[in-house]
């Protein structure tokens, strides 16, 4: 078949001619179909070789097979060139801006003070202790006989105490959350871990001081409890609450219901110990209140004094708030501005 | 209490400086808030003389001065004119750094030099206020450093007392302190005199009615006494300790009540009816007049010092205006005595005045240092004021005072502490604090109490002693040993209540922290709004304000007036909730209190949102928080029911949440009166959990059911109800209609004039569903007809064919 070999090679150059011509996804699968379409251009030229002298067909068929394979390759390459052309077009106009606000709202902000509370729960919790809750209105009783208050004592001067109405006049907002120790120890035995969050009140009202606060209060009664346990538990306390580092001064101080007692300071976080407004030049804050169980207070409890001893502490959660994020206005907790809550 | 330096140096000669005994005393447990030197500021100032004064040539206000310092003269410009040629004065230099932080410069004002300047108290921080500039006393030499002059070259302490250390609200209470710690001795001052007086018995005659209130009574008297201004040293402590100095027979008494912590009082013995002194508390309420000018109404068991008539004292709380000292006083009997510490505090809270010799006795004052202290008095009187001591003491009760024996056992100290003290520290730390220790060898000591120290009953008061005086530097810290954690309801409880705070978070809502008090005059006013009578509230005896006054019944109030305050603050899209109680009276007849949750939400739906849906927020985004938060804790099923039991919510938009047929909580659009009470316009919706009722007994673990094989069908119906119909109620009567309704849902709602007025056309699409079966579509169909009988039969629907 003289011409078979030119008949290919016209076949080769219109085909890549058609391929580099076309447009569109559709113009191109168009062209494949007149190609390699069941009447196209190659199966014609394929069904001609069979017809060919044996000695030619070899070389012919070899001639044609390559020029389909270079064809369709070159389909191929070109189909991915169109479509990968026509993605990007479609992509850009489909573009969108995503720095747009996504939908939906952005989440509120904890209030600093029950926040600060959650995390002490939660250190406390972490050692071993349990939560307890009590009334905010309570009895006399609770709030200070049995805490080792006596009546007509001066020790009651130290909080200055909303009353309640009431037929029996023992009522009173409690001044802090220490009655739940009693509450709790006249329900269990020990050994007795607890903490006690909660709000409390007194009558007073300043810069530092608010009429309503916020306290923990923790207490441990065991046969083995002593003081440097007490010690190395509000050591350890410090450390997750304000970071290490921070050396902390346990000193003698009073609380009615226990003895001895302790106050304890941690270096200034504002001035780190030079001295500054914040800690009055001291270098040392005041975090906490703790101490010994009192032996009265288990008198009133009805637990032996020579078998248990216990430790409490306390402190104000608005103080520790206050020193974490650095606000110098107790008032601001209690008007919600959002303004001010956004910043926690 | 405010302490000089110099004045415990009298009685202790320590070698602490002020620094190291604010520190050493603050860690022994008598914390001392500061110590400041009193001549800062001070160093440039000395005193001099005027020489020569004329008026300013260029200022009428001004004049100019000479004046000397005994080597150098100075010419000085001064605004003030209170004094005069020859007038000691307050000279600052050039280069002194005045108390106010003034500098002082070389300076011409109005053309003439000024080479320092005349100091007025106030410049020198030793007055609130001064009318002009400082005059010294006449004798004051030149020269020499104001502070020398002024006896400012001193430490001033701030001691702030514990209430169970009275026995430390003295000068010689805190030296003992500083004794305890260092080991050194304190010193009393000498207090002989010569007593040339007549007996004074035949001056006075004092019985003790009331003994148990007043268990001793002494008494000194003087004669021949000019009352007269006490000297510079004297009243210059007493301003320092903020005593303001009356005369030298009172300033006396007070100094004793700083220095030895006995409070004392001075009568006129001539004023003194039947010149006679009876300690007695009245049968009979009365009226007296108090030295202050005030009449004071007396009840019986008050204690009272009283003459040969009637009284002339409140016993331990202040003297009477009938028998004060005055100025033509000359004949004076010193009261030094020990009353009753709740007695005391009675009275003078019951007369709401305290004093500071009513603050001493409640705290305890030693009944041992009467004598002491009377003696002291008129030995530091007759120094400096000419008078004739009476012969004699009168000490009634003296003989009962008895010091007190306290067990201790060094082994039960080191059982506390956590840290041994070996015996010989517990035998030292006792020898320092003047504690004489019987040691018998069984291991108890019998440890004998001065009477000063009030505080000291029990053993463990000795131990804290030990400790503290050993330092609780020395305590080691140990771990509790762990045990098995309990879990209490309050646990839980706290659990829960993190869920719903973190939930409320991630919908957009800020947490608020209100008093538990609220205003009881709101709620007087808008009470038939507010759905509380007052008269159930719980109240409180003696607020703090007026805005105080009464325990919150529920947490609206707050929430509300913190979004009107954020919107006046331009924050118009306002999400807050409070977790907090609500209290109440019971009908048990006490009172209730009780954890809630609520909720508050006001402005867009969508803050911030920028693709269109920027509509306010109304009940339903409302009801889209309570209802998940109610599943979200684990509360579920709950229903909700319209309400009319709530006047703050507006009629027809609030409903009350059932679980387990118990009200858990509401939630409504806020009534248009509350609103404007508030000043607020707009829409605001409120919801209230009772969260402990909510989440009480949490769901048991869900149960597995095998998931359907089979396909689903859906099938949708539009149907036309009557406005009142409540779709909740149609939904669920619809999914009673078959077992293989597995879901009916609301797809769209319209109201309109297509529609009719009084009407509403409600889209319902239902999800039918076998688990066994593909359903067949006569089982579809019958389904469907039993669903459209329901909705025409029961709802009064019909059935719109589109
Ligand atoms: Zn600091």
């Amino acid at each position: 078949m003289p011409g078979a070999s030119e008949q290919i090679t016209r076949l080769l150059d219109e085909g890549m001619a058609a391929i580099a011509a076309a447009r569109g996804e559709s113009d191109l699968l168009d062209a494949k179909g007149r190609f390699f379409g069941k009447k196209g251009a190659v199966s014609a030229i394929l069904k001609g070789i069979a017809a060919l002298p044996a000695e030619e067909r070899k070389a012919v068929g070899e001639m044609a097979n390559r020029a389909r394979a270079g064809l369709e390759s070159a389909f191929d390459a070109r189909l991915s060139e169109i479509r990968e052309k026509e993605r990007l077009v479609r992509e850009g106009r489909e573009r969108i801006d995503v720095t747009l606000p996504g939908r939906g709202p952005m989440p509120g902000h904890r209030h600093p003070v029950s926040q600060t509370m959650s995390d002490i729960i939660s250190v406390f919790r972490r050692l071993g202790f349990s939560v307890q809750g009590g009334p905010d209105v309570e009895t006399d009783y609770y709030n200070f006989e049995a805490l080792n208050f006596p009546p007509e004592h001066p020790a009651r001067d130290m909080q200055d105490t909303f009353y309640v109405e009431s037929a029996a006049g023992d009522l009173v907002l409690r001044t802090h959350t220490s009655p739940i120790q009693i509450r709790t120890m006249e329900r269990m035995k020990p050994p007795v871990r607890i903490i006690a969050p909660g709000t409390v009140y007194r009558s007073d009202s300043d810069i530092t001081h608010s009429p309503m606060f916020h306290q923990v209060e923790g207490l441990a009664v065991d046969r083995d409890i002593t003081m440097a346990d007490l010690k190395g538990l509000l050591t350890e306390f410090c450390r997750m609450t304000f970071g290490p580092g921070k050396p902390l001064r346990f000193r003698p101080s009073y609380f009615p219901f226990t003895e001895p007692s302790a106050e304890v300071d941690i270096r200034c976080v504002i001035c780190g110990g030079s001295g500054c407004r914040v800690c009055k030049e001291s270098g040392w804050l005041e975090i906490l209140g703790a101490g010994m169980v009192d032996p009265s207070v288990f008198g009133f409890v009805g637990y032996d004094p020579e078998e248990y001893a216990g430790f409490a502490f306390g402190m104000g959660v608005e103080r520790i708030a206050m020193l974490r994020h650095g606000i110098s206005d107790i008032r601001l907790f209690f008007e919600n501005d959002i303004r001010f809550l956004s910043q926690f | 209490m405010k302490i000089p330096y110099s004045w415990l140096k009298e009685f202790v000669d320590t070698r602490l400086s002020p620094a190291q005994a604010q520190e050493a005393l603050t860690m022994a447990g008598v914390e001392v808030s500061s110590c400041r030197f009193l001549g800062e500021g001070l160093d440039s100032v000395v005193t001099a003389r005027i020489l020569e004064m004329r008026p300013h040539p260029d200022a009428d206000r001004l004049s100019l001065c000479k004046v000397t310092d005994g080597s150098t003269t100075f010419g000085i410009v001064c605004g003030a004119k209170n004094m005069k040629a020859g007038d000691a004065v307050a000279l600052a230099k050039i280069g002194a750094r005045l108390p106010n932080g003034v500098e002082i410069k070389k300076a011409k004002i109005r053309g003439q030099a000024s080479e320092g300047m005349l100091c007025s108290e106030q410049e020198l921080k030793l007055a609130e206020a001064s009318a002009g500039i400082m005059i010294l006393p006449e004798d004051t030499a030149p020269g020499i450093p104001l502070a020398d002059a002024l006896g400012l070259s001193d430490w001033l302490l701030e001691v702030e007392i514990t209430p169970n250390r009275g026995d430390c609200l003295s000068v010689l209470g805190v030296a003992r302190e500083i004794a305890s710690i260092t080991g050194e001795k304190v010193v009393l001052p000498d207090v002989s005199f010569p007593e040339e007086g007549a007996p004074i018995g035949d001056l006075v005659r004092i019985d003790v009615s009331d003994p148990d209130l007043c268990p001793r009574y002494t008494a000194r008297a003087v004669s021949g006494v000019t009352v007269a201004p006490s000297p510079d040293w004297m009243r210059r402590r007493l301003t320092m300790c903020g005593i303001r100095p009356i005369n030298n027979i009172v300033d006396v008494t007070n100094y004793l009540l700083l220095e030895v912590g006995q409070p004392m009082h001075a009568f006129d013995l001539d004023r003194l009816r039947g010149g006679r002194i009876d300690v007695r508390a009245p049968k009979e309420a009365l009226v007296f007049t108090t030295l202050d000018g005030s009449e004071r109404k007396i009840d019986p068991g008050m204690l009272l010092i009283r003459d040969g008539e009637g009284p002339v004292a409140v016993a331990g709380v202040m003297g009477g205006a009938n028998s004060e000292v005055v100025d033509g006083t000359s004949r004076v009997v010193f009261e030094s005595a020990h009353f009753s510490p709740p007695s005391i505090r009675r009275t003078a809270k019951r007369l709401g005045l305290s004093s500071e010799a009513s603050y001493r006795f409640e705290r305890g004052v030693d009944p041992a240092g009467t004598v002491y202290a009377a003696d002291r008095a008129v030995s530091l009187l007759s120094r400096f004021a000419p008078c004739f001591v009476a012969r004699g003491v009168i000490d009634v009760g003296g003989k009962s005072v008895t010091p007190r024996t306290v067990s201790f056992r060094p082994e039960r100290a080191t059982r506390i502490m956590g840290r041994a003290y070996a015996p010989e520290t517990c035998m030292e730390i006792f020898g320092r604090l003047g504690f004489p220790v019987a040691d018998d060898g069984t291991g108890t000591w019998n440890v004998t109490v001065p009477t000063h120290r009030f505080d000291i009953e029990r053993e463990i008061d000795l131990v804290e002693e030990v400790a503290r005086l050993s330092g609780y530097e020395s305590i080691p810290t140990t771990y509790p040993e762990s045990k098995a954690p309990e879990f209490s309801g309050d646990d839980r409880f706290v659990d829960v209540q993190e869920r719903a705070f973190d939930f409320l978070r991630g919908r957009g809502f800020s947490q608020a922290v209100n008093f538990s008090f609220v205003a009881g005059r709101t709620w007087e006013r808008l009470g038939a709004f507010l759905g509380f009578d007052p008269a159930d509230a719980v109240r409180l005896v003696n607020p703090i304000s007026d805005d105080t006054t009464l325990m919150r019944p529920h947490l609206l109030t707050g929430l509300l007036s913190n979004v009107a305050d954020n919107v006046r603050r331009f924050v118009d899209d306002v999400r807050l909730y409070e977790s907090g109680k609500a209290f109440g009276k019971s009908y048990a007849g006490g009172h209730f209190e009780e954890p809630r949750l609520g909720m508050i939400l006001c402005g867009k739906r969508f803050p911030g949102d920028w693709s269109g849906a920027d509509a306010s927020a109304d009940f339903f985004d409302m009801k889209g928080v309570v209802e998940p938060l109610l599943l979200h804790l684990c509360a579920s099923p709950v229903h909700v029911v319209p309400t009319r039991l709530r006047p703050f919510f507006e009629e027809g938009k609030a409903a009350d949440i059932l679980r387990d047929g118990e009200v858990v909580g509401w939630f409504g659009a806020i009534r248009k009166e509350l609103l404007a009470s508030f000043e607020l316009t707009g829409p605001v919706f409120y919801g209230e959990i009772r969260l402990a009722k909510a989440a009480a007994s949490p769901p048991p673990p869900g149960q597995y059911e095998p998931l359907p094989k089979f396909p689903p069908v859906f099938r949708d119906v539009a149907c036309v109800f009557p406005a009142g119909v409540p779709v909740g109620d149609v939904l669920a009567m619809v999914r009673e209609v078959s077992a293989e309704v597995e879901e009916a849902g609301v797809f769209d709602i319209f109201t309109g004039e297509k529609i009719g007025d009084g009407y509403k056309s409600v889209g319902i699409r239902v999800k039918l569903q076998s688990l066994d079966r593909t359903l067949t579509e006569a089982e579809v169909h019958s389904i469907h007809s039993k669903i459209v009988n329901l909705l025409e039969n029961r709802f009064g629907g019909k059935i719109r064919t589109s």
